[in-house]
């Protein structure tokens, strides 16, 4: 499902976010990706969907290259990852339901999208997809009218109708409190669970990581630490991956 | 941390305020007691406004119109222009040698009022409302170009990363990402200009670019004090129904 091979990223100040990374994610799975601020976490997700272009390394999504990708190619590969930012990233002003129809920007025509005239069935998706995520009677308000668990719900349900292959989910519960982090963490699972659909989520926190991720991937100053399955972290292991690195700290 | 203000800086400071304040007001003849022998010659004045003279009013309001014409045609114009220079104006949507040259551009004509175009216009192309409509579309344009980039400027990156992440060309991404944040500004901004470009315009007349203008100053000098005052009157109630309908728009937008 995805294939990252040797994958290393230095920014042009220098900092190197991630070196040396290699991983295989098979379809259905739901990796946990943790580590400390700084260990390459954010690096990685946004490299898997071509936010980030790597410094050396190759990514396949589905089968599809990301790295070397032309514009169009790219585009393609976005259109089946979904991707859940920590600070959801809505369009503020516009409603509920326009937002999450920009997830099924791919799938229009550019004149249609232009106009902002959807598909019934693109709009009836939408509705469907704000339901599940336990969002109803909300659509038609103004996005930054809603609290912030709210908001993020709406951000996954503009991936969600993208009807991805993957759902890449940045800190996703990091701008929320620890009630609404459960929440959040439960629908990805659910979502994993019902769909099928794979998930790799990066948290800070160990705990949520070892309560819903079936495997975890531990990353430290930009290299993969530790690889397996939730149940199997020793104290000692999850020490070892959280552990300040001189590195680490100057970043 | 502000750094802590030595008193005696501070004390000088104030103390060239003042004494800037003071030269000025010596400089220009600042008279109180010439104010208070004038005021029987203001009273005088209103008194002669008064009542006004009716049979100017279809003259009045002819002018009055064109006035919002000069204004309406020359808000949209300048608006429209402004729209590339902002983008070539705002730090991150241009290259920094294109900020660099639009920014300093843009402070050296909005150095010059709409009055001075209009001088320069009527030169250029003769009387008549049409350079009155060119000196509105300069300013209104610089000024317009340089508001309109600090929204751009302020635009938050954030969405934008968002729409382009679940594949959207870089047109979706324009009309879904950007479009939004920026329009209601775009607009509240150009309906603040077009209500300060209604009192620019109403003076365009003074110096032959149409308009009411050109009534209030004619009858000034003609000493018909109730003509100019129907005029003034035109003037007032037109300003005052465009600003309250122009701000209840603008407030229904932010």
């Amino acid at each position: 499902m995805i294939r990252v091979r040797g994958l290393s990223k230095r920014y042009p100040s220098g900092t190197v976010g991630l070196d040396g990374v290699s991983l295989d994610v098979a379809a259905g799975e739901f990796v946990a990706l943790i580590g400390s601020s700084g260990a390459g976490k954010s690096t990685l997700l946004r490299c898997l969907n071509g936010l980030v272009s790597p410094t050396a390394g190759t990514i396949s999504v589905d089968d599809r290259p990301v790295t070397g990708a032309s514009p169009a190619g790219l585009r393609s590969v976005r259109a089946r990852v979904g991707f859940v930012f920590q600070q959801f990233n809505l369009l503020k002003r516009l409603s509920v339901l326009d937002n999450v129809l920009v997830g099924s920007l791919a799938r229009v025509d550019v004149w249609r999208s232009l106009l902002g005239r959807f598909h019934a069935e693109d709009v009836e998706r939408a509705r469907r997809t704000l339901r599940r995520v336990g969002l109803e009677g909300v659509e038609s308000q103004r996005a930054d009218t809603l609290s912030g668990g709210q908001q993020q719900r709406v951000a996954i349900a503009r991936a969600l109708v993208q009807e991805p292959r993957v759902l890449l989910a940045d800190e996703p519960m990091s701008s929320l409190d620890p009630t609404l982090s459960r929440s959040v963490m439960e629908l990805l699972r659910d979502i994993n669970r019902e769909d099928g659909l794979t998930v790799i989520a990066s948290l800070h926190v160990l705990d949520l990581a070892t309560t819903y991720g079936k495997r975890i991937v531990g990353l430290r100053a930009g290299r993969v630490v530790h690889d397996g399955p939730a149940a199997g972290l020793s104290p000692a292991a999850a020490e070892a991956i959280f552990e300040s690195d001189p590195a680490g700290e100057r970043r | 941390m502000r750094p802590p203000v030595i008193p005696v800086v501070q004390w000088s400071g104030w103390l060239a305020i003042a004494a800037a304040i003071i030269w000025s007001a010596w400089s220009t003849e600042v008279s109180p007691g010439r104010l208070i022998e004038g005021f029987p010659f203001m009273l005088d004045f209103l008194r002669r406004m008064l009542p006004p003279d009716p049979s100017v009013l279809g003259q009045a309001l002819r002018g009055a119109l064109q006035t919002l014409q000069i204004a309406v045609v020359g808000t949209a114009v300048g608006a429209v222009l402004a729209l590339p220079v902002a983008f070539a104006a705002a730090r991150n949507t241009a290259p920094a040698w294109a900020f660099y040259w639009t920014r300093s551009a843009l402070n050296v004509f909005r150095a010059m009022d709409t009055l001075v175009y209009a001088l320069f216009f009527v030169a250029a192309v003769g009387l008549g409302p049409f350079p009155g409509v060119l000196a509105v579309v300069v300013y209104t344009a610089t000024v317009l170009a340089k508001l309109y980039s600090e929204a751009i400027e302020a635009m938050d990156p954030l969405p934008v990363e968002a729409v382009e992440a679940v594949g959207a060309t870089r047109l979706q991404v324009l009309r879904w990402g950007v479009v939004p944040q920026l329009v209601p500004h775009f607009l509240s901004f150009t309906l603040y200009r077009f209500e300060t470009n209604i009192r620019a315009a109403a003076v365009l007349g003074f110096v032959g670019a149409g308009g009411i203008g050109f009534y209030i100053q004619t009858y000034l000098r003609l000493l018909n004090y109730p003509a100019a005052s129907t005029v003034l009157l035109v003037l007032v109630v037109m300003v005052m129904v465009v600003d309250f309908a122009s701000s209840r728009l603008r407030a229904r937008l932010v």
